[in-house]
């Protein structure tokens, strides 16, 4: 048992942006703390996944406990929960802001509020947080302070007048930011003698012990050997392990209301202990779980199928042990004439798909195609049933539907104003309605949108970006489904229907796509020996139509003595490239084909 | 197969594992009665050669030149460590510009080959030439001292394009180098000679081609070489190529281009017995034949390939280096078959192909395997670019030897999958009708 006052315990997280600094920080306070050594330290500390090193970003969050004696003279408990910086996990960032009672909220003291961070504290202002601003990089020569507290009194009304300037790189500012938790994040309820209720935040998955579940007591206490209840997954446990953080995982014989720790119980997936679910003791249960469960619904949804067809055992194999660590995902089979046996996966969002298509690739070591993604669509039937359609190669024909719902989402973005006019065009391409635009400082603008799902994941984040020189942010969520004039546009090559380029657009956008979609990929599909025509239809009438000639010299011109070995390498290397292609009506089509549909555009 | 000093085939008696007799072809590894030798020296390096050269200026001349009196003797070195010798019946003496040599230094090698191996009466014995660097009287010289096949590098007769590609010679000394080429014919001194044309060149298109090809048809010679620019890794072809200053043909106007030669040169008699050679009858090169039909030779010089008994072995590619190999392995060829694969590489060059079924049976390959390749080619076949006539298999004149890389992709994949029995070969879709 930790013997730890929970008044002097502190629960926080830190809000941040993407590149502002956040991992910096953490790793920082971790230091000065004395958590971690100097000399253990490795760059980025909680970000563990190689993945989350590589592109900056924190995907799976992860909780550190840290000892800090303050100005005070006495010692508290600082739980640092980390959060995930992307929209894709924006209710893991709920659930994490439920287990704390106060947040950093760190901008970036050149750059401004972004739009992520402020649906973040957006978040945490609904959980009640003390929210403490750090303005960091204080160091760097752009850095304005006074002006981004202004931003952000403006934008969210905080008080800044007690920020904190900081410099997470050189050490500056990092004592205040530590006295000012202890002295500003409020403890939390004294509720050790209540009944056993606990917060999952987060869970991964460990080869040897089953799942590990990193929780927040919010009542009573748990200990090693307690048999305890998950309530919304309805199963129970013996607990193996009860632990800290420290910040590696050591165990303690309980914990009590107010901390934050971790467990195992040989639990056999993630799916079994999902972040939010309730944990309570079986002798003695509480009767209501914790608000705010819900399970984690996938927006996006892709085929992968494996270029070559022996290894779908291994990608069946592969998505097996990711669904372990990965509550989100979720797969079916799939089989299309086209491309064989493969599956159909859904996701949290585009970034959660990318991740999911790397790390297959990356720690299975499979060759993967993957299609475009697409959203879930609602199909009412002339019959009265309502169909939910995730492959458009499988919405029902015309004569068949009454009409097609498609899922629309509030998107909010956030830009120095004199992109306006550009975002406001690209909106308006994607099928936005407009609903406002608010001047947030004199020279920054909140857009505020409501926009088919469909079209924001395609390449609407990507475009955004370059229009914008990457100087804005967006959020979304999701507002509920809309009817709309939806046909199904499919793809020819050589004459046969290929069903992973099938496409659901606007009727008003389906000649434009189909043109493009046609071009795109006569560019895309190497010229064969043989000509290809490449059509795109709706129904049976063919609205646009390209065609690939064919190649007619493909030889080696010189061949003597000296040569061979080398023209043979060259030959290998050739038909080596041919792997990474799927044939489709006897054309060879390679992976970036499949995404065409997300390049029209550029 | 050409006879004297390349692989032949036997047929007769082996025991298989059960101890019963059967019926096989195997090949014969007779002594190789070709040599290659490389004699690397230049005016200068043209802008699309990567071949090991060692440029010594315009004026550079075997008569004066201390690099090329250093290395003649290593050369001869060489030649004389070789094991196993029996008479040569073609000798290649290829470059760089071997006609920078004296006809006095040519008539040295020409001898240490006969001191080592000896010639056959009526060897071929091939000098690559460029057109700038003899005159009548040093192309006589060369022909006494045993030099009777001339490959003349002309490669165009447009000045500009010469220019570009960074020749010394122009079309004035190309002429002039034929029509002494002609003469030497015509007396009888030189039995054949060849000339050499670049297609598929900056801003070549169909009616400058079509003029190239009839001035050198007005020269008749015996044999032509046509090659299609290749645009090599280190070449200043390959610099400006990455610059964008290199307008090359598009593809489709490459294909009207090789369409156009294969055209105009059968017109005018020439048989196309290889990819890029056509040749007036009786006038094929023997010594190249003996690359593509998987026969051995021996290499000489600096960064020369042998393969005297089947596995190839690659010199060094500078005098340092290939000084120092002379030392250490220079006396010890080594042995072994050339691979399947290669074989079929080198073999569907040929106007007439390969004998699937002898070479099948050397590899050891077994009729059901024989049968799997067949049907896994089955595509190409209807495609009309593979042409099975019996045991023999060639590729179709012009498609198929046009895309043969596509043909060779796809026998390389088979025979790959046939490496890895563990994984289950999957045959392909039927083709479509093109």
């Amino acid at each position: 048992m930790t013997d730890v006052p929970v008044q002097r315990i502190r629960n926080f997280c830190i809000i941040a942006h993407i590149d502002h600094g956040k991992s910096t920080l953490a790793d920082r306070l971790l230091q000065d703390t004395g958590t971690v050594a100097a000399r253990d330290m490795q760059a980025q500390f909680l970000d563990n996944m190689e993945l989350e090193r590589e592109r900056g970003i924190t995907i799976k969050l992860q909780a550190a406990r840290m000892e800090y004696t303050a100005a005070d003279g006495q010692t508290y408990i600082l739980n640092l929960i980390d959060t995930p910086g992307h929209v894709d996990f924006s209710y893991e960032v709920s659930r994490s802001l439920q287990a704390c009672e106060g947040a950093l909220l760190v901008v970036d003291a050149s750059q401004g509020v972004e739009a992520q961070t402020l649906a973040n504290v957006y978040l945490a202002l609904e959980n009640d947080l003390e929210i403490i601003p750090v303005l960091n990089k204080i160091d760097l020569p752009g850095a304005d302070p006074e002006r981004i507290k202004e931003e952000i009194e403006a934008i969210i009304g905080l008080d800044t007048s007690k920020a904190i300037d900081c410099s997470a790189k050189t050490g500056l500012g990092i004592p205040e930011i530590l006295e000012a938790i202890v002295e500003r994040v409020p403890p939390p309820p004294d509720r050790v003698n209540e009944q056993l209720r606990a917060l999952i935040f987060d869970s991964y998955y460990d080869a040897y012990r089953g799942v590990i579940v990193y929780f927040r007591v919010i009542s009573g206490q748990v200990g090693r050997k307690d048999k305890v209840l998950l309530m919304a997954s309805k199963t129970s446990y013996e607990l193996d392990e009860v632990g800290v953080m420290a910040p590696d995982q050591r165990q303690v014989e309980s914990l009590h209301a107010g901390e934050v720790g971790y467990l195992s119980a040989s639990i056999k997936a993630v799916a079994d202990a999902r972040v939010g679910d309730t944990i309570t003791l079986v002798a003695d249960p509480v009767s209501e779980p914790l608000p705010g469960y819900t399970e984690a619904k996938p927006m996006v949804f892709c085929g992968l199928f494996p270029t070559d067809a022996d290894q779908y055992p291994d990608l069946r194999e592969a998505l097996n042990k990711l669904k372990l660590s990965d509550a989100a995902l979720n797969y079916e089979p799939e089989t299309s004439s086209a491309m064989g046996f493969g599956f159909r996966c859904g996701f949290l969002g585009l970034l959660h798909m990318e991740i999911v298509q790397e790390r297959l690739e990356r720690e299975y070591n499979l060759d993967l195609i993957v299609t475009a993604p697409s959203v879930i669509y609602r199909v009412n039937m002339l019959d009265g049933s309502i169909l939910m359609v995730d492959n458009p190669a499988t919405l029902p024909d015309p004569q068949k539907r009454e009409s097609i719902e498609e899922p629309y989402v509030k998107l909010e973005i956030y830009t120095p104003n004199t992109f306006n006019g550009t975002l406001m065009e690209l909106c308006q391409e994607r099928r936005g309605e407009f609903i406002d635009m608010k001047f947030i400082t004199t020279d920054r603008v909140t857009l505020h949108y409501e926009m088919p799902l469909a079209e924001v994941v395609t390449d609407f984040f990507d475009q955004m970006k370059s229009r914008t020189k990457g100087y804005a942010s967006m959020e979304y969520s999701l507002i509920g489904y809309r009817r709309n004039e939806l046909v199904r546009l499919d793809v020819l090559i050589n004459s046969e229907k290929a069903d992973p380029l099938t496409t659901i657009v606007h009727r008003d956008k389906a000649y434009n796509v189909g043109k493009s979609l046609v071009e795109k990929l006569k560019e895309l599909i190497p010229r064969q020996q043989f000509k290809i025509p490449i059509q795109a239809s709706i129904g049976s009438r063919i609205i646009a139509s390209e065609s690939i000639s064919a190649i007619r010299k493909d030889v080696l011109a010189k061949c003597y003595g000296g040569d061979i070995s080398r023209k043979k390498k060259l030959l290998k290397k050739q038909a080596k490239g041919k792997k990474r292609m799927k044939a489709m009506g006897k054309v060879d089509v390679p992976q970036e084909a499949f995404m065409a549909v997300l390049k029209l555009n550029q | 197969m050409t006879g004297k000093g390349t692989r032949t085939f036997a047929y007769g008696h082996v025991a298989n594992p059960d101890g019963e007799r059967v019926h096989r072809h195997f090949p014969v590894v007779n002594a190789p009665r070709a040599a290659y030798l490389h004699i690397p020296f230049c005016h200068r390096r043209c802008y699309y050669c990567d071949f090991a050269v060692v440029p010594l200026g315009d004026h550079a001349d075997g008569a004066h030149s201390a690099s090329i009196a250093a290395y003649l003797p290593l050369l001869q070195a060489e030649i004389a460590a070789s094991a196993s010798p029996a008479p040569l019946s073609t000798v290649y003496i290829g470059g760089g510009t071997p006609s920078l040599l004296t006809p006095r230094q040519l008539g040295q090698l020409l001898d240490g080959l006969r001191q080592r191996f000896g010639l056959v009466p009526g060897a071929e014995i091939t000098l690559e030439m460029d057109p700038a660097s003899f005159d009548r009287l040093r192309l006589d010289g060369m022909l006494a001292a045993g030099i009777n096949r001339v490959s003349l590098g002309g490669q165009s007769f447009d000045d500009g394009v010469l220019e570009r590609l960074g020749r010394r010679h122009r079309r004035g000394h190309l002429l002039q180098a034929a029509g002494w080429l002609r003469q030497a014919r015509a007396s009888g001194a030189l039995s054949s000679w060849s000339l050499d044309l670049i297609q598929g060149l900056p801003e070549q298109d169909l009616p400058h081609w079509r003029q190239q090809l009839q001035q050198a048809l007005a020269l008749e010679p015996p044999h032509l070489s046509v090659y299609d620019l290749i645009v090599e890794p280190g070449t200043v072809f390959e610099r400006l190529q990455r610059r964008g200053q290199l307008p090359l043909p598009d593809p489709d106007l490459g294909a009207d281009l090789m369409d156009l030669t294969g055209e105009l040169l059968r017109g005018a008699g020439y048989g196309r017995y290889e990819i890029s050679n056509y040749a007036l009858p009786g006038h094929a090169s023997r010594h190249n034949r003996v690359y593509w039909s998987g026969g051995g030779w021996w290499g000489f010089g600096l960064g020369a390939t042998s393969a005297p008994y089947g596995q190839r072995q690659a010199r060094p590619r500078t005098r340092e280096a290939y000084a120092a190999w002379l030392q250490t392995k220079g006396a010890s060829p080594p042995a072994g078959e050339p691979p399947f694969d290669e074989w079929l590489i080198v073999g569907l060059r040929r106007r007439e192909g390969v004998n699937l079924h002898q070479l099948a049976e050397a590899a050891g390959l077994s009729a059901a395997d024989r049968a799997s390749l067949k049907r896994w080619m089955a595509p190409m076949r209807q495609r009309g670019l593979l042409l099975v006539e019996g045991q023999r298999w060639r590729l179709a004149d012009p498609e198929g030897l046009a895309l043969s890389n596509a043909v060779l992709r796809e026998l390389l994949a088979w025979w790959e999958a046939r490496q890895r029995p563990e994984q289950a070969m999957a045959e392909p879709l039927p083709a479509a009708s093109p």
